[in-house]
């Protein structure tokens, strides 16, 4: 999108086409000072737009956007499989007993209750007594996890402002420490993923687990992105091609990176902290 | 399109000049995330308090929520998008998806009839 104006739009006096016409040279040098100073990169991230924004910033938090209703959506998901999981634990269901509590539990309950809405009540609240509601959630590992990750959130913005400031060491260190956080963060999800399989909450055994591995597992594949982008921004940054001129394409990666920490913050909050 | 175009002239300059100055500086970065880990800290404490119903979830949300803003505010510079034509346009879309998004929550919520 292009700042260009043509004579046969109404409504334009000779200033106006005065000032089009600077424009219009402006954008024809435009792009020769870019190739002069950069490396024949033929993106200019900073060219004028008609909104006067960025296209690039704007395609990224239209995207984002977007994102907001993916996670949304993974998070109703999520709750009204916990709510509809909880009714069927309170109504006594085994198969999400066991799910949840191990075999024990299952062989701990009285025999004719099974399925039956009347006194389960009392032998829930016996058995969540015994054996606590969230016995699989590991709060103070995760915590350590989603510490990790917002912390990893500081390094990216301090990654966006060496850039800024032509600080290439700097930018190369924070950007592969972002990347290290990200990673400490997914190999905690892997090691999560793993006890909870083995404790029995799988994918397909109860709706409670298929609500929670999809939002948190496609929370996962998004960290796991922009692991990658930042490899290639370290790529990038390592060939000499992330210099101040393109501080736009880290904060670009930053914003996406910043929402992913952002969806995390709910997460957390939502599906670990709150029973 | 192109009257805008004619109209912005001015503007885009002005988008160039703006540039990213008025983004935070190292130390409120350090600042913002200070008064995250304290947030997450006092989470994680509150969840243990054994307290249930609004008392603990109440308390939770909100610290979420200001974790939420302080994030898309500080470090997604949210709060310094103005200025450009007075507009806050990445808030705007950012904020068109999260309101769709809670709506959609509620659509959901109301076709299970509130049995939530």
């Amino acid at each position: 999108m292009t700042d260009t104006a043509t004579p046969s739009d109404t409504g334009l006096d000779v200033e106006d086409l005065d000032a089009a016409a600077a424009d219009a040279a402006a954008d024809l040098d435009a792009p020769t000072a870019n190739n002069a100073g950069d490396h024949g990169a033929d993106e200019h991230d900073d060219h004028a737009t008609s909104l006067g924004l960025s296209n690039m910033k704007l395609a990224m938090w239209l995207f984002l956007g977007s994102e907001c209703l993916l996670f949304g959506a993974l998070i109703s998901t999520y709750l009204l499989s916990k709510t509809r999981f909880l009714t069927e634990l309170v109504a006594g269901n085994p198969n999400v007993i066991e799910g949840l509590m191990g075999e024990e539990a299952v062989e701990a309950l009285p025999d004719g209750t099974r399925g039956s809405i009347e006194n389960v009540g009392e032998i829930f609240q016996e058995m969540a007594a015994e054996a606590s509601v969230e016995p699989i959630f590991d709060i103070p590992f995760t915590s350590f996890s989603s510490f990790v990750l917002l912390m990893s959130s500081l390094a990216m913005v301090l990654a966006h402002k060496a850039t800024e400031e032509g600080d290439y060491k700097n930018q190369r260190i924070w950007l592969a420490a972002t990347a290290t956080m990200g990673s400490i963060f997914i190999g905690g999800q892997i090691a999560e993923f793993t006890i909870f399989f083995r404790e029995g909450l799988t994918f397909g055994g109860s709706l409670f687990g298929s609500a929670f591995y999809t939002l948190t597992g496609f929370h996962g594949v998004h960290v796991t992105g922009g692991i990658v982008m930042l490899m290639a921004l370290l790529i990038l940054s390592f060939r000499g091609k992330l210099n101040s001129d393109r501080a736009e394409t880290v904060e670009l990666v930053g914003l996406y990176w910043h929402f992913v920490d952002v969806v995390w913050v709910l997460i957390f909050t939502i599906v670990y902290l709150i029973p | 399109m192109a009257d805008s175009a004619v109209s912005d002239a001015p503007v885009s300059h002005d988008d160039h000049a703006h540039g990213e100055h008025d983004h935070p500086t190292e130390a409120a970065y350090w600042k913002i995330f200070a008064i995250l880990a304290v947030l997450t800290a006092v989470e994680v404490l509150w969840s243990y308090l054994g307290l249930s119903g609004p008392a603990l979830v109440v308390p939770l949300i909100v610290m979420m929520l200001v974790k939420f803003v302080l994030v898309a505010g500080w470090f997604m510079h949210l709060k310094y998008d103005l200025s450009i034509l007075n507009g806050r346009y990445f808030t705007i879309l950012f904020a068109f998806g999260l309101v769709l998004a809670v709506a959609v929550y509620f659509v959901v919520f109301a076709s299970f009839d509130w049995q939530i």
